[in-house]
């Protein structure tokens, strides 16, 4: 669960992929429409001697235009990378202070700590679950509780999502408030090699 | 917004790919081949020796090929147009990820389908009365697929396996839902 732009990032993937395609496809087309063919060298032909003129120092500007644009592609391709996941914080609530003229101030912050220390403690108990990890994510603007757990073999989804949900309910009330919790029921290794349930064997 | 808003929305974020690993070897990809064509680009602005092929020559070659294909330029080009195919589709296919999930109720869950799938072999083996080895489930898209394996000429009761591999289904509220299939065949266990 990250905070990624999903959108630029297919969106990325599809101009790459139309550019590739295009270009690729007018040199191999050749082979298959004759008259394209002709069309395509034709046109590179006649190019050819104008573009190696201008870039082997004719026209020295063309070239100085190239670098700069090749240095604002590099950058923006590096700020994709860097965009990619990120969204995990350290807050999981904060109520701010009602007014300022009263004697108590100050606002008050609830650490995803404090939740993770108590919701995963309250899961270590229960059989169903081989392992749990508690985080915060701040999604589009709205901070999410993310519950993580690797569920123990043959265990219901729908049991253990039932159970986590108690153990949730319990927190809203030590809370005094109800924050946005989403439950992931991973089957991974952990997952895999633990003992089954239900089955002594 | 709105919980089940929220909840949608990390679902949908939950059980579909990001695109995020290909975007970024793209993108380095991309911006190593740049880098190297900006630096070209300023050497030979300078008139200093090119690192590797002058623009010049870089572009003359390039366009060289298109007037002129030859078969290994033919293959090169149709090969690039082929990656550049699967790229769109990659890009435009949802890349479902093997998880379901629900945005109802007091949290949103998102299960593996590996989860669903242990379930349900256990659910089977309980409902048959057979060895958990005796039970192999698959789930993918809408359907769970339970083989149950008979062994030593003592057949399962395929109905009971049904019945219950269908209730534990129905007392899901995962998307997209699933309809089970058993299948009884007979045999040794392999594994």
């Amino acid at each position: 669960m990250n905070d990624t732009n999903r959108a630029v990032n297919r969106l990325f993937v599809l101009v790459v992929g139309l550019v590739m395609l295009l270009g690729g496809g007018v040199v191999a087309v050749g082979a298959l429409l004759p008259d394209v063919q002709t069309a395509v060298s034709d046109g590179a032909e006649q190019a050819t001697g104008p573009t190696t003129d201008a870039l082997s120092g004719g026209l020295p500007w063309v070239l100085w235009v190239s670098a700069l644009a090749a240095l604002v592609l590099v950058v923006l391709f590096v700020a994709l990378v860097v965009r990619q996941g990120g969204g995990r914080t350290g807050t999981l609530l904060r109520v701010p202070s009602k007014g300022s003229g009263s004697g108590v101030g100050g606002d008050v912050v609830v650490e995803t700590k404090t939740a993770a220390a108590a919701i995963e403690a309250a899961l270590k108990e229960d059989d169903a679950f081989v392992s749990s990890s508690v985080g915060t994510w701040r999604v589009k603007g709205t901070t999410v509780l993310r519950v993580a757990v690797d569920v123990r073999k043959g265990v219901s989804p729908r049991d253990a999502h039932g159970r986590i949900d108690q153990v949730v309910a319990a927190w809203d009330e030590v809370l005094g408030e109800k924050v946005p919790v989403v439950v992931q029921l991973d089957g991974g290794l952990r997952s895999q090699l633990s003992n089954g349930v239900g089955r002594t064997e | 917004m709105s919980d089940t808003t929220v909840y949608r929305r990390i679902v949908r974020r939950e059980t579909h790919s990001s695109r995020s690993g290909l975007a970024v070897v793209l993108a380095l990809l991309l911006a190593v081949a740049f880098a190297w064509l900006g630096t070209e680009a300023v050497l030979a602005a300078v008139g200093s020796a090119p690192l590797l092929l002058a623009p010049a020559d870089l572009v003359g070659a390039v366009l060289g090929a298109a007037a002129g294909p030859v078969g290994l330029v033919t293959a090169v080009a149709v090969v690039v147009a082929l990656v550049g195919l699967v790229l769109v589709v990659l890009a435009l296919a949802p890349g479902r990820k093997g998880r379901r999930g629900s945005a109802e109720g007091r949290s949103a869950v998102v299960v593996d389908d590996r989860v669903i799938a242990r379930s349900l072999a256990r659910t089977a083996a309980t409902a048959g009365d057979l060895g958990q080895d005796q039970v192999s489930v698959s789930v993918g898209g809408r359907r769970a697929t339970v083989e149950v394996t008979e062994l030593d000429g003592r057949t399962a009761d395929a109905h009971a396996v049904e019945r219950a591999v269908a209730a534990e289904l129905d007392g899901y509220r995962f998307g997209p839902s699933l309809t089970a299939n058993v299948r009884t065949k007979k045999g040794r266990v392999t594994s």
